[in-house]
């Protein structure tokens, strides 16, 4: 499945397509995402804390394109995609779902760090569930 | 519309669905997992997060290593049904009839999925109620048969059809499920948004929860014997004789209706009933005594239907004489006797088998499958209700002869149809209320518990005093719901926990005493019909027999098994005249295993 991180820190926001993400446990609630280490979204993920994952539908695929081909150091990829805030963090409004994850640990693999991150909060777009995700073999 | 996810399951982070499988200390290991991903690209890294409830956890901590079955998209129903299927059950795949190979490292995978990858553990995480498990990919194999499929996806284990699917869909972009939600809401106010809570609720434990519920095991191995199917007809023609003229008439008639492939002769004291009961049911003969049996050349297999007190010596008789027996509960009144006979036909080399009806129940064999595949979750308790108004008289009054009351003639039959579908006691409690039938030694009533380390209890009622009206004999109470067994009727019930699609809609119906007026415990059943030829299993048992004698085949089912029931039996006539808790003896090696880690403790408890 892909999705979208977005990290928002005081002086930066970033987003990056991500498929290296799934669920940890459910007491304490929690998910992992693996980042590679020389990504500038590792970069902030690591000062701030605190991200959001924003789940791709099957409609998707450019978004999962345009957010994961190029860099957040090069572009700013956040103005065109509409995100909206929620206090910390940003949300997509045309994505299946939101959730706002806040970083307990993390597991240095070398090329990539794992972070594992408590689920804070979340949102469900209702008309879209109907739809698959999207998966790494649409792109 | 924006909606606040309420839980883990509502942000779709599930998403491809595989098979994890794994060596387990008691074979194959499969569980089901919507949670999995790649997290490095070289060395290619997968990370699983089992549930720490679960026997794959362990089994993949112990050994290291696991394979990763990605489900294709066309086999939905066999990930549901791995999905459902109990969760403390050994031997999975036997079970939902999942064919599995051995792979590197002796990694047990399944080959039907689309792909498979292998992998070796590099560290394990302890991350709650979850272990992360990071895995380096061994080796991944691409199922060519299944080239250009995709691959099942979580969302589509919820039991909808496909046109189900594209109607919800369509309501769902209509917004009409918008609509009937807001309406629903108004009756029935959603869960607060709190996902980490709900999450919880739903399906969260703490490391205290997990304690306690491991504390009865994480694989439930204390069945030892499953029930019988169907028996195949005889293939050659069979010479039986049934001796006694009593329920012996009943073996004459379960024997004509097994086969067509049998010679009948019957064998009774009493000669002019003998012969009539022999004409009865077209016997190609009769004899006056059980010597005079045994020793025709005609007759091959001998059933003994005769009192509980005459079972050794009958059965020493036939066995001596190279016939094979099958002799009717109880086994014996005593161990010793039991063993003696068993000896005594294993000395022969002839086939021993001890007629227990409920072995061949097709009720509790359906029974015991639904609970195997998830039916009512963990079983709980088993309620047995055996009651009719019964003055036995002679030998059966006699505890001497019969070698007790209710409890060893009703009784041995329901310990059978309790290790059947719950598995071996651990202990055993009994205790009566005062005799209304005093013209029997034996007890005519009493009211027996059974305590597990596995995490079950049972309650059996036993009366020669009273009714049991239209109640079932055997009910089995799980996690997720209850089975009603009826003796003799062509089906058995399941009422689940979660409600039927009318239970659903008439919980919203208000006022609330018309709710109640137009509910029905019936609403909330599911009626099994049970298409067999025997609904007793009385005449599957005879057919087992012959087949065995037929084929020169040991039975499904051993004597040890019946002796096991008696020593049970015994137990509970200690615990009636005790009246104190009583261990009944372990039955096997992976019986053993648990009580000796466990069972000090709670047995402590329970005295």
């Amino acid at each position: 499945m892909v999705g979208l991180i977005a990290v928002r820190t005081p002086s930066a926001a970033n987003v990056m397509t991500v498929s290296f993400v799934s669920e940890v446990a459910h007491h304490p609630t929690t998910l992992w995402v693996s980042i590679d280490q020389g990504t500038y979204t590792h970069e902030l993920l690591r000062d701030v804390g605190q991200f959001s994952l924003a789940m791709l539908h099957d409609g998707q695929a450019e978004v999962a394109w345009a957010c994961g081909t190029v860099s957040g150091r090069e572009r700013d990829k956040c103005s065109s995609l509409g995100l909206e805030p929620r206090t910390d963090f940003l949300f997509l409004p045309t994505a299946l779902t939101n959730t706002a994850c806040r970083t307990r640990a993390t597991v240095d693999l070398g090329t990539h760090t794992l972070f594992i991150a408590d689920l804070i909060s979340g949102e469900v777009n209702s008309h879209l569930q109907g739809r698959r995700n999207l998966l790494l073999s649409d792109l | 519309m924006r909606l606040p996810a309420r839980n883990i399951w509502d942000t779709r982070l599930q998403c491809v669905c595989a098979v994890v499988s794994a060596r387990g200390e008691d074979g194959v290991e499969l569980f089901l997992s919507g949670n999995f991903a790649q997290a490095t690209l070289d060395p290619a890294r997968i990370v699983i997060n089992p549930n720490r409830l679960y026997p794959i956890e362990g089994a993949i901590r112990r050994e290291g290593r696991f394979a990763i079955n990605v489900i294709p998209a066309s086999c939905p129903k066999e990930a549901r049904a791995l999905y459902a299927v109990r969760r403390r059950q050994p031997h999975k795949e036997r079970v939902l009839g999942f064919r599995c190979e051995e792979g590197p490292g002796a990694v047990p995978f399944v080959p039907d999925s689309l792909r498979t990858l292998f992998c070796e553990v590099e560290s394990a995480h302890d991350t709650g109620d979850h272990t992360i498990i990071v895995a380096r990919v061994v080796e991944a194999r691409v199922n060519a048969a299944r080239a250009g499929e995709l691959p099942l996806l979580y969302r589509d284990l919820t039991g909808s059809t496909r046109l189900g699917r594209a109607l919800r869909a369509a309501l769902t972009r209509a917004r009409v499920i918008d609509f009937l939600r807001s309406a629903l809401w108004r009756l029935r106010p959603p869960l607060p948004p709190d996902l980490a809570r709900n999450t919880y609720l739903d399906g969260g434990q703490t490391d205290e929860e997990i304690r306690s519920i491991l504390r009865h095991g994480v694989t439930d191995t204390g069945r030892t014997i499953s029930p019988g199917h169907p028996p195949a007809a005889p293939k050659h023609r069979v010479g039986l004789c049934v001796v006694g003229t009593g329920w012996g008439l009943e073996h004459l008639r379960f024997a004509r209706l097994a086969s067509s492939n049998v010679d009948l002769f019957a064998c009774g004291r009493n000669e002019e009933r003998t012969a009539r009961i022999a004409r009865s049911v077209g016997a190609k003969g009769y004899f006056v005594s059980l010597e005079r049996a045994v020793a025709d050349p005609r007759v091959q297999a001998l059933s003994l239907a005769l009192p509980h007190y005459r079972h050794r010596d009958a059965v020493e008789t036939v066995v001596a004489h190279g016939k094979h027996a099958l002799v009717e509960k109880p086994i014996a009144t005593t161990l010793a006797d039991a063993d003696a006979l068993i000896a005594a036909a294993r000395r022969a080399g002839v086939i021993l088998m001890v007629a227990e009806d409920m072995h061949f129940r097709p009720a509790v064999r359906e029974a015991v499958r639904a609970i195997e595949r998830g039916w009512i979750g963990e079983p709980l308790y088993l309620l047995a209700h055996i009651a009719a108004v019964t003055r036995p008289s002679g030998w059966k009054g006699d505890v001497a002869q019969a070698g007790g009351g209710t409890w060893m003639d009703n009784g041995v039959h329901y310990v059978r149809a309790l290790r059947l579908l719950m598995g071996e006691p651990g202990r055993v409690f009994a205790t009566s209320a005062m005799q209304v039938n005093t013209k029997v030694q034996g007890e005519d009533s009493l009211q027996v518990l059974f305590d597990s380390d596995f995490g079950w209890q049972a309650h059996m009622f036993l009366s020669w005093a009273a009714e049991r009206g239209p109640l079932p004999d055997i009910v089995v109470h799980g996690e997720k719901g209850i089975l009603h067994l009826f003796p003799r009727t062509p089906y058995f019930d399941f009422y689940p926990n979660a409600p039927t699609p009318i239970s659903a809609f008439l919980s919203l119906v208000r006022p609330y005493w018309l709710q109640e007026k137009l509910r029905r415990p019936r609403q909330q059943r599911r009626r099994m019909r049970l298409r067999e030829d025997d609904l007793t299993g009385y005449v599957y048992q005879m057919r087992e027999f012959l087949s065995a004698v037929s084929e020169a085949r040991p039975p499904v089912i051993s004597p040890e098994a019946a002796r096991r029931d008696l020593e049970i039996v015994l137990n509970g006539y200690q615990a009636l005249e005790s009246q104190q808790w009583t261990l009944v003896p372990v039955a096997s090696p992976h019986v053993r295993r648990l009580s000796t880690e466990i069972a000090p403790r709670v047995r402590g408890e329970l005295r």
